[in-house]
């Protein structure tokens, strides 16, 4: 009888900790169910503050509608119709039939005095831009603005930035063509020479296994990313002793630090500017409908999505982008021929000075 | 006249043998000292950035070169004269314009050497020189970026240098009175940029000393 006494005590002694562990459980959901609750009451508030202030920010705005782009804006001598205009024209260019789909996403601008200390109501939604931009100017800040429809994450981490038409393509052309000639990369220099796959490379379009040594192919770029890029990084703790490896020309102890980098942060040979080429080009190869192939399958890789935007195997289309690239050198250094003339216009004025001094007026 | 210009040619190399013949040496050196390594065997495709970086760097001494070429040369041509107070001047039987223009004629062909100088140094430094490919020389286009440059200085100091002190006075007095306007203007709180308007007439678009302006690349992409 002791011993089932016993055994009873011993149990519930036990089940003790168990039942205090059950309450604690059961607290701990009741506080997170309350957070979630809190949450979501937040978020209604948050939703109904931002309709108050989309209304507050709208009311007495205009709706200016050209092509797919829908601009609120308040009363101002900003040009607007013009600069959407030419805006739309850039835009229609690179999102073809997707632009479209834009009158979702209405943009919202208010133009306010550029003196700043003019004091305005501080709104918390759309941009604010002074009322005195040109034309131009205002047709940039609707091109800056521009949000690119259906746009996957897959496709802007490829990217690296937001994919918007440009005012300038000629001289992002040119940007790109001086990063082939002047990025210190082997692989680079092959792609500038005519060697296709490493430009696949360096575009991370192709194969993406061993990227590490597609992107810094000898021994010489690995240590200068190292040393010159990632010293401070590497210089503590357990990766210290590699990086003086790295220093003292080891090329396997270079490769293994960079090979210990969180993913995607290996620095790319080309920056942003040249994938965003290879997009244009290849929605401007594509047609009205490529942008919408491009983002019709955000799951599929970048090389195949670029393929099938542009209509052709991704090797051509690539081949197609260095052709535009190449094409786009800088002008040369020359002087221009006015600037020559007003040289020795300004040499002949000076001169001419000399011969009328006062000093030979006698 | 051309016995004339041949003399007044001679007595002004007298003058300024040193400056020309320094300013020839520089003028050699200084595009063959920008490529200094480009040639080397064991400098690959990955230092163009560096390389452009150090002929960028050397590319300020061209404007500056050219400065101190007519800076020089125009005092060399006018030291003598203001010396024995243009008495020897007033003796030729010369209208004083033509003895002007002799003078600034002999200085421009002295300043030819130099000029020559980039040209030869610029070229003989791009053919030694291994360029990565996709970078180009500019040789000739340095040379007559230089020829302006010299031209033009050399120009608006034998101005002033022929000018009388009370020129360089008034010279001076309007460079003072656009100073003191702009401070006063700015412990007033108005609104006014004399500088930059100066900035602007002067050295953009066709301003008389947009030529020293710009980027003095021997390569470039």
């Amino acid at each position: 009888m002791s011993r089932i006494l016993g055994l009873v005590l011993a149990a519930s002694l036990l089940a003790t900790p168990l039942r205090g562990q059950d309450s604690l459980m059961a607290r701990l959901r009741r506080q997170a169910d309350s957070l979630l609750s809190t949450w979501r009451e937040a978020q209604l508030l948050a939703d109904v503050a931002d309709s108050l202030e989309l209304v507050r920010a709208t009311a007495g705005s205009d709706t200016i509608a050209v092509g797919g782009l829908r601009i609120i804006v308040n009363p101002s001598p900003l040009p607007w119709r013009e600069a959407a205009e030419r805006a739309w024209s850039s835009i229609d260019s690179l999102y073809g039939s997707a632009g479209e789909d834009l009158p979702r996403y209405p943009y919202i601008f208010r133009a306010v005095d550029p003196d700043s200390g003019v004091r305005r109501a501080v709104l918390h939604v759309g941009v604010e831009l002074p009322w005195d931009l040109d034309v131009r100017a205002t047709t940039t800040v609707l091109l800056s603005t521009v949000v690119a429809p259906d746009f996957d994450a897959a496709l802007g981490d490829w990217l690296g930035a937001a994919l918007r038409p440009t005012p300038r393509p000629q001289e992002d052309r040119t940007a790109v063509f001086v990063q082939l000639v002047t990025v210190p990369s082997e692989a680079v220099r092959a792609c500038f020479l005519g060697d296709i796959s490493r430009c696949k490379d360096v575009l991370q379009v192709g194969d993406s296994t061993g990227l590490l040594e597609r992107w810094y192919v000898t021994p010489a770029e690995r240590e200068a990313l190292v040393t010159e890029g990632f010293s401070d990084y590497f210089a503590r703790g357990a990766t210290a002793p590699s990086l003086q490896s790295c220093r003292r020309h080891r090329d396997d102890a270079c490769t293994a630090l960079l090979r210990s980098l969180p993913p995607r942060t290996l620095p790319r040979p080309l920056d942003h500017a040249a994938r965003i080429l290879l997009v244009r080009t290849a929605l401007r190869a594509g047609g009205r409908d490529a942008y919408r192939r491009l983002v019709a399958r955000p799951n599929a890789a970048i090389g195949e999505r670029l393929a099938s935007a542009a209509g052709m195997d991704i090797d051509s289309l690539v081949v197609r982008w260095r052709n535009d690239v190449i094409a786009s050198r800088p002008r040369p250094l020359t002087l221009p021929w006015w600037a020559s003339f007003a040289a020795l216009g300004w040499t002949a004025f000076f001169g001419f000075c000399a011969l009328r001094s006062s000093r030979w007026r006698l | 006249m051309i016995a004339r210009f041949r003399a007044v040619l001679n007595s002004q190399w007298k003058w300024s043998r040193l400056i020309v013949v320094l300013g020839t040496v520089a003028a050699f050196a200084i595009p063959l000292v920008s490529l200094q390594g480009a040639a080397r065997a064991d400098r690959g495709a990955l230092q163009a950035q560096e390389l452009l970086r150090a002929v960028q760097s050397w590319g300020t001494l061209y404007p500056l070169l050219a400065t101190a070429l007519g800076l020089l040369m125009a005092i060399a041509a006018w030291a003598p004269d203001h010396r024995g107070r243009h008495i020897h001047a007033l003796t030729l039987p010369l209208e004083r314009w033509r003895y002007v223009l002799l003078r600034f004629g002999a200085g421009g062909v002295l300043l030819a050497a130099p000029i020559a100088a980039v040209l030869i140094g610029s070229s003989l430094a791009v053919l030694t020189a291994t360029l990565p490919p996709g970078l180009q020389g500019y040789p000739i286009a340095l040379a007559v970026r230089f020829a302006f440059a010299v031209f033009v200085a050399y120009a608006v100091f034998f101005a002033v240098s022929a000018g009388t002190a009370r020129t360089a006075g008034i010279i001076l007095g309007v460079i003072a009175a656009v100073i003191l306007v702009q401070v006063v203007a700015g412990m007033a709180n108005i609104d006014l940029n004399l500088f930059g308007a100066a900035q602007t007439v002067l050295l953009q678009g066709p301003g008389p000393l947009a030529v020293f302006t710009g980027r003095w690349m021997l390569v470039d992409v």
